[in-house]
């Protein structure tokens, strides 16, 4: 058994669910003290209104859950 | 000391961004050779340069220009007073349109930015504007701009060396490149938990600092209430788009709470109050 393969396939589609679940979580984790976190939407709340991104995120979550489900099927085929 | 209970918070929350980082430079110099005095300009630059630039983007992106004291002399005379009590200089006044009410400081003590929306502006009386002036100077009176890029500094050292320890861990085919992205990103989302935790303590810490310079939480409550009022009754697509995200995902639930940078609205209302 190849287990960073199998590690590389559990923690993609694991990781892949969380960017499609929760793209803003995952935008404000590379944006954070990289620029102001209350630049966008409204005072006093949490930064949001970039659906742009999040749509970004959504799908770079699918592909990397797939990557995920690629490599685990590398191990059952 | 002026905030005994932040102090301890962030004792505790420096230690363990501190071990993070003792972890990867030890990883660095063990598995890579790379010397401590590289490891550690290395690490200074990074962090500087992420400073220097993330405020000349924010400032850029947003199209901040110098606020004329002739066109806003009360913003003005609020912020030099407000700077005065708190001890600091008086920082550069700045005014966008950004679509929303909002404002945001940039920069450290002596070196400090703040950025008000002609929207803000728009919206709060001048005592509300003055609670909002005040949290703001706050945040660069207890550096908390440094301490995010600080934390997000961290965070990415310690991603970018547990991606390459992965990488040259393993036999360099295609699921060891695909696992050494996959680690870097939760190791920095890890990291960034403990930065996200003490952020949202600083803006309680940041509101009271506010509510003591102003002599009242009530303005920056009420300024609070009135902007989270308007935008539910707000038909502006881009502050829906931005309410919908935020029912979405809750500002107080799950891992969307772990991961905010402020606390929720109604417990800063509260607290404001009480």
């Amino acid at each position: 058994m190849d287990y960073r393969t199998l590690l590389a396939a559990v923690l993609g589609v694991g990781l892949g669910a969380v960017m499609v679940a929760f793209p803003e979580a995952v935008v404000k984790v590379h944006t954070a003290g990289r620029r102001p976190h209350d630049r966008h939407g409204e005072y006093g709340t949490n930064e949001s209104g970039h659906e742009r991104y999040h749509r970004l995120v959504r799908g770079l979550g699918v592909v990397v859950a797939l990557a995920g489900v690629y490599f685990g099927a590398t191990l059952v085929v | 000391m002026r905030h005994p209970s932040l102090t301890a918070r962030m004792a505790v929350v420096g230690s363990i961004l501190f071990a993070f980082y003792a972890v990867a430079a030890v990883v660095a110099m063990g598995a890579f050779g790379v010397p401590l005095w590289l490891v550690l300009i290395g690490s200074v630059l990074f962090v500087g340069v992420q400073y220097k630039l993330g405020k000349y983007f924010a400032l850029r992106s947003v199209g901040a220009e110098d606020m004329p004291e002739g066109q806003y002399p009360q913003i003005h005379r609020q912020v030099e007073e407000l700077a005065a009590d708190m001890g600091i200089e008086k920082p550069r006044l700045m005014i966008a349109r950004m679509g929303v009410p909002n404002a945001f400081a940039v920069g450290r003590k002596g070196a400090g930015t703040v950025v008000v929306s002609e929207e803000l502006i728009r919206t709060l009386d001048a005592d509300e504007l003055e609670g909002v002036l005040a949290h703001e100077l706050a945040h660069i009176t207890n550096r908390d701009v440094v301490m995010m890029v600080l934390g997000q500094g961290v965070a990415s050292i310690v991603a970018i060396v547990a991606q390459w320890a992965v990488l040259l861990s393993g036999d360099n085919d295609l699921a060891d490149f695909f696992l050494a992205i996959i680690v870097g990103q939760i190791v920095q989302m890890l990291v960034m938990l403990f930065v996200f935790a003490i952020s949202r303590y600083r803006e309680y810490v940041a509101d009271g600092d506010a509510a003591d310079a102003i002599g009242s939480g009530e303005p920056l409550a009420r300024a609070l209430e009135k902007i989270s009022r308007g935008n539910e009754r707000s038909d502006d697509s881009r502050v829906d788009e931005s309410v919908n995200a935020l029912c979405i995902f809750g500002e107080g639930s799950g891992l969307a709470a772990l991961l905010s940078t402020h606390p929720p609205v109604e417990k800063r209302i509260d607290r404001l109050r009480n």
